[in-house]
Formats: structure tokens, C-alpha cells, sequence
């Protein structure tokens, strides 16, 4: 078939069609099944394939069909070399094959469909063979090397489209990944303030951070940054995240737990290599030990001191030498100190060396509220420049004693929330000076609250009640919200809750809005100070 | 899941319920269900002992009145062991249960 005849042009163009952006919202799977029936008519055959090359670079793998879909359906795999597809993908170049037999192809399923002449080339991409394409005919047919010129054309023409698709799917993929490995809420501690920001970039790397407690009542936290970018640093970073927490469960100092985590990637993961800070904090919060692989240090900020990076001793990133030894450091932690943990795209710039992105760090750090110091952070080191990289920053303070930390809870409106409502209550009124009886005034009246929420705001979809106590001593403060509208009470012998809450507190105020109803409850406690 | 756990004895003149663990919207209408059903019509006098019960709202409350209504219908004698220092002691206080149903001891 010649090449520059006009027909052959236009079906050409076709094919150049299919990769254009009225296609752009396809799988490749499906984008290759749409060319691939081009092919079909361009070249007049009656099957066509497209083998992808596996992550291991050995073996081919049906990917679209054809006319030869029991390929896809039996997940055909072919080594590299072996057989027709086999042959095209080692040596790179195309093969014409006249007579199909047992000798010239391995594959059952061709004989089977009664391919008779088949013609396959290579999918190149940056002179790199990343899969392989041919096309057969039921019927005997002498492909010559025009015919194999034109479906080299049409071959390049798939191998970018596929290449472009595979790209965006995989950094889609990697962020996706990336972002649900990430906690979705910090944990809400009492004692401790957390805040976090995560700015991830275009490539999408490989940074990360955790905080979990164990059943000891230890906190630990862990910021992390493994080395390259895309699908494959996302992956490993999932896979580092796991093991850790998995480790930190048999407990052993962060110097032990590393060396556990640094063993299973020289093991499972080689050739990758990641910086690793993991810390672990005392249930009260007054001391850390933390230990660090090749992670940059973290910054710390007494009250009424300027803020300093700690003073540890850096030892070598994951994945690099076996059989290290990696140190703990501890820090006495006293009220209201405060500690930042990042990722080296906080204090890398271009145009600025990383001694002069730690010292602005060091300078913005100051021992404030969690969120106010991140903000203040992230305002003075990124601005309004986009980052080159990654930036994780988690910020974590120690209250002072005397301070007691607002309650917030948001639960669904149902019966079944009304007794976890109940404990946090009491829990958060147990660090308070309030006395049993207190409490229990206090659990009844929001409880009585709640319950009016779950019974009288909302349709059958349901809401949310929001639970809000704070402490302006002597006074607790609490206020109880909804985003429904509340209807009178059905039946006999209901409507009391109201009067149970009034007595049960020193001030009660219910604000029907159009927004929601609030409910207002101080109850001043006998112990607190004034 | 909100659990409260109902035991029921008979003596000669009396049906003895005792109520414990903790009662709100979740579980209140099981708990009045349970109630309701241990009391036959031949009894005289209904004691409901809730020594036991950690949590009570305005939802249990509603079983009392109830019941204290129904009782009164079918000329039962009615009895509430609600121990001073426990919470629905506390809350017949503030809803005036007390008033209205005999409270022991």
C-alpha cells in the first residue's frame, strides 16, 4: 500500500484525530481501542493489538485488542524475546510474518482465531521500546515494508498519545494517593495543640507526615520525604507510613524504630531512599525523644526564648548502608513550648542558601498558638512564590497547665451520638475543677440539648449537632448548635428537657434562627477560681 | 449504643423492676417497651429501683410519667427507689418527678 497516497493520508489524519483532546476524557485502554479500529481500516486487517511492556520491563502485556479479545480477557503476558511480539520488543525493530505455525508464534490464542499473516513494530518512545503493535489478517497476505512503514507511523503516533495518557493518569494517581495518606483530621489531644499545612507541587513528591498515638498513651509523629517524584515516591512513601506506625507499635526508642524501618528498605525497597524525623512525645507531653534520618531538625521556641533547631545528631537517610547506628535525642518540653516539624521545601529556595531559609525559619517561629505560628510560617518562608517543592509543616504545642482547651465536637444528629457526647463531656470536665455533681448537671443539661437536636431539628436526611465547651473560669461555657429548625414537640409528656436544662445550669438561652438553632448554657463552677 | 439492662422479680403483692446502666433517646423506647411488659394486671404495686442507673435524661423521665399515668388508670400502687446522691434522684429534683411519684428511701 503506498504510503503517500491521498487516501492513505487522510486515514493517517484519522488516527492523528483520535489522540486530540475530543478524546481526552478516555482510559488508554479505551483510547487504544478506538485507534486501534482505525488501524484496522487504514491498513485492512482484521485483528490488531497493543502490548505494553510491565513495570519490570520483561514482560509484554495485552492491553487493548481487536478482533483478539480473549487476549485481554486471559491476560496474555509474553517475555521479552520470546515469540512474535516477543521478538519486535527485544530487538526494536518490525517483523513480517507470511505463515503463522508453531514455529513463528508462541502464542495459542493467535492460531486458535486462525490468523494467518501477521505484521507487528515497535511502540517507541524516546528511542526506548515501551510496547509492542500488530495487526493480522484470517486470510493470507505478503505484508511488504511500506506496509510496515505505515503502521511504524501510526505506531509513533500511539506510543506519545499513550505515553501523554499514561502521564497524567499516573500523576492523577500519585496525587490522589498522596493526599489519602495524609491524616484527614490531627488528632484533638488534651494538652497539646497541633497544626498542620501540606503544599503539594506539580510533580507530585514524596513528602508526608503522621501523628498517632499508641496504646501506651505516646504520641508519635513522623515528617518524611522520599526521594523522587511521582507514583513511585507516593507508593513508597505509603508503604514507609505503614511499617512505621507498624514498628512504633512494638515499641523501642525513635533510634530503634528507624533502624527496624531502615532494614525493611534496604529489604523491600531497594534503591529507594527517604529522610525520616520521627519523634515520640509522653502522654503528659513533657518530654520528646526523637531521632532523625538525614531529616533537616526541627525548630523549637520556649516561652520568651528566640526560637532554635534542635540540637541532634543527624544520622544518614533510610536506604543508604546497612546496619547503622542511629541516635535518640531527648528534649524536655516545658508549658507552652513549641515545636516545628517541615520538609526541606519549606527552607529550600531557589535564590536563597538553606542556612538562610532556616534562620527566617527560626526567626518566624515564636512559642504561640499552633495554628497562628503555621500561618505566620508559611506567610514569611513561601509568600506568595510557589514553592519549587513539597512543603509539610506540622506545629505542635504544649499548653501551659493552667490552660484547658475548647471542646469541639460535630456529630451526626442521632441517637447514637448522644452518649459518646456524654463522655467527652465528662472527660473534658474531669481537667476542669468541676465537681461529680457539676458533671453530672452538665452531662444532663447538653445532653438534654443534643437530644432535642436529634429529635426536633432535622428531616429524615439528618444534620450534624455541634457541641462547644470552653472555660472562663469560674464559668464553663457551652453552647449547642444546629443547622435545622427545631418543631414543637409531639405527644404527651414531652417538653420537659427544657426545664431539666434550666435547672441544671446558671443561664439558659435558646436562639431559634434562620440559620439553625444555638443553645446557650453557663453553669458556673464552686471550685474554680475566679 | 446506649445500654441499660431491665431485671424483673415478683413477690407476693408486688413486681420489682430494676433498672440499670444508662437511659437516653438511643435506648428509651426498648426500655419502656421492657418495662411495660413486666407489669402484668393482677399486681398491686409496681417498684421500679433505679439504684443503678448511671445516666438518666428526659427520656427516661417520659417512661416514668408514663407509667406513674398508667398505673394510676389501673389502681397500682407505684413506688421509685432513687437513692439520694444518684442521678435520677437529681433530675426528679429539677423535673418535679418528685412531686408526683413517691421516691424511696
Amino acid at each position: 500500500m503506498p504510503v503517500d497516497d491521498p487516501a492513505t493520508t487522510e486515514r493517517l489524519h484519522r488516527i492523528e484525530a483520535v489522540t486530540d483532546t475530543a478524546l481526552a476524557h478516555l482510559k488508554v485502554e479505551d483510547l487504544l481501542v478506538e485507534l486501534l479500529d482505525r488501524v484496522r481500516e487504514l491498513l485492512g486487517v482484521d485483528t490488531a493489538a497493543v502490548l505494553l511492556l510491565d513495570e519490570s520491563g520483561q514482560q509484554l502485556v495485552a492491553t487493548a485488542t481487536r478482533g483478539l479479545e480473549e487476549e485481554i480477557h486471559q491476560g496474555t503476558r509474553i517475555p521479552l524475546g520470546k515469540g512474535f511480539a516477543g521478538r519486535i520488543a527485544a530487538e526494536g525493530t518490525p517483523v513480517i510474518i507470511d505463515r503463522v505455525d508453531h514455529n513463528t508464534v508462541l502464542n495459542p490464542i493467535l492460531r486458535e482465531k486462525g490468523v494467518r499473516s501477521l505484521l507487528g513494530v515497535p511502540l517507541l518512545a524516546g528511542g526506548a521500546v515501551m510496547g509492542v503493535l500488530h495487526v493480522g489478517t484470517l486470510s493470507d497476505r505478503r505484508f511488504d515494508d511500506e506496509d510496515a512503514n505505515l503502521l511504524q507511523r501510526v505506531a509513533d503516533r500511539i506510543a506519545l498519545a499513550v505515553r501523554s495518557r499514561a502521564f497524567e493518569v499516573e500523576r492523577a494517581a500519585a496525587s490522589v494517593l498522596q493526599r489519602s495518606l495524609l491524616p484527614a483530621t490531627l488528632p484533638l489531644l488534651p494538652g497539646l495543640e497541633l497544626a498542620a499545612r501540606y503544599v503539594p507541587t506539580e510533580g507530585v513528591g514524596g513528602d508526608w507526615y503522621d501523628l498517632f498515638t499508641l496504646p501506651s498513651g505516646w504520641l508519635c509523629v513522623v515528617i518524611g520525604d522520599v526521594v523522587g517524584h511521582g507514583l513511585r515516591a507516593a507508593v513508597v512513601m505509603g508503604r514507609l507510613r505503614s511499617a512505621l506506625r507498624a514498628y512504633a507499635l512494638q515499641g523501642g526508642d525513635p533510634a530503634a524504630v528507624l533502624a527496624r524501618l531502615d532494614r525493611k528498605v534496604q529489604h523491600f525497597e531497594p534503591g529507594s531512599m527517604a529522610t525520616v524525623l520521627f519523634a515520640k512525645f509522653d502522654p503528659r507531653f513533657e518530654r520528646l525523644q526523637v531521632s532523625s534520618a538525614g531529616h533537616l531538625a526541627p525548630v523549637f521556641a520556649w516561652p520568651g526564648e528566640p526560637a532554635e533547631l534542635v540540637d541532634l545528631p543527624v544520622d544518614p537517610p533510610l536506604g543508604v548502608k546497612a546496619g547503622l547506628r542511629r541516635h535518640t535525642t531527648i528534649v524536655d518540653v516545658p508549658p507552652g513550648g513549641l515545636l516545628c516539624f517541615y520538609t526541606d521545601g519549606l527552607v529550600e529556595r531557589r535564590g536563597r542558601t538553606l542556612d538562610e531559609g532556616l534562620r527566617r525559619l527560626c526567626e518566624s517561629v515564636t512559642a504561640g498558638p499552633a495554628d497562628s505560628v503555621s500561618t505566620t510560617v508559611m506567610s514569611r518562608l513561601i509568600g506568595s512564590q510557589p514553592p519549587d517543592d513539597d512543603v509539610a509543616l506540622l506545629t505542635l504545642r504544649r499548653r501551659a497547665d493552667t490552660e484547658v482547651a475548647a471542646l469541639d465536637l460535630v456529630l451526626p444528629a442521632a441517637p447514637d451520638s448522644l452518649r459518646q457526647i456524654r463522655r467527652a463531656v465528662g472527660r473534658w470536665l474531669s481537667a476542669t475543677d468541676a465537681t461529680q455533681d457539676e458533671i453530672a448537671d452538665l452531662q444532663l443539661a447538653i445532653g438534654e440539648a443534643c437530644s432535642n437536636v436529634v429529635e426536633h431539628a432535622y428531616g429524615p436526611r439528618g444534620g450534624a449537632v455541634t457541641v462547644r465547651m470552653t472555660l472562663d473560669p469560674p464559668d464553663v461555657l457551652v453552647t449547642v448548635h444546629d443547622s435545622g429548625s427545631w418543631r414543637p414537640p409531639r405527644g404527651h409528656n414531652r417538653g420537659r428537657g427544657t426545664l431539666v436544662m434550666q435547672r441544671c445550669c446558671d443561664e439558659l438561652r435558646v436562639e431559634h434562627g434562620l440559620a439553625g438553632t444555638v443553645v446557650f448554657i453557663r453553669r458556673r463552677l464552686s471550685g474554680a477560681a475566679p | 449504643m446506649t445500654i441499660a439492662t431491665v431485671k424483673v422479680h415478683f413477690d407476693e403483692t408486688a413486681v420489682h423492676i430494676a433498672v440499670a446502666g444508662e437511659i437516653d433517646l438511643a435506648n428509651a423506647a426498648v426500655v419502656e417497651d421492657e418495662i411495660f411488659a413486666a407489669v402484668d394486671n393482677r399486681a398491686t404495686r409496681v417498684v421500679v429501683d433505679l439504684t443503678d442507673l448511671r445516666y438518666v435524661d428526659s427520656s427516661g423521665l417520659r417512661i416514668l410519667f408514663i407509667l406513674a399515668g398508667r398505673l394510676e388508670t389501673l389502681q397500682m400502687a407505684m413506688e421509685v427507689v432513687a437513692p439520694p446522691g444518684s442521678p435520677i434522684r437529681r433530675l426528679a429534683q429539677v423535673s418535679g418527678l418528685h412531686s408526683f411519684i413517691e421516691l424511696s428511701p
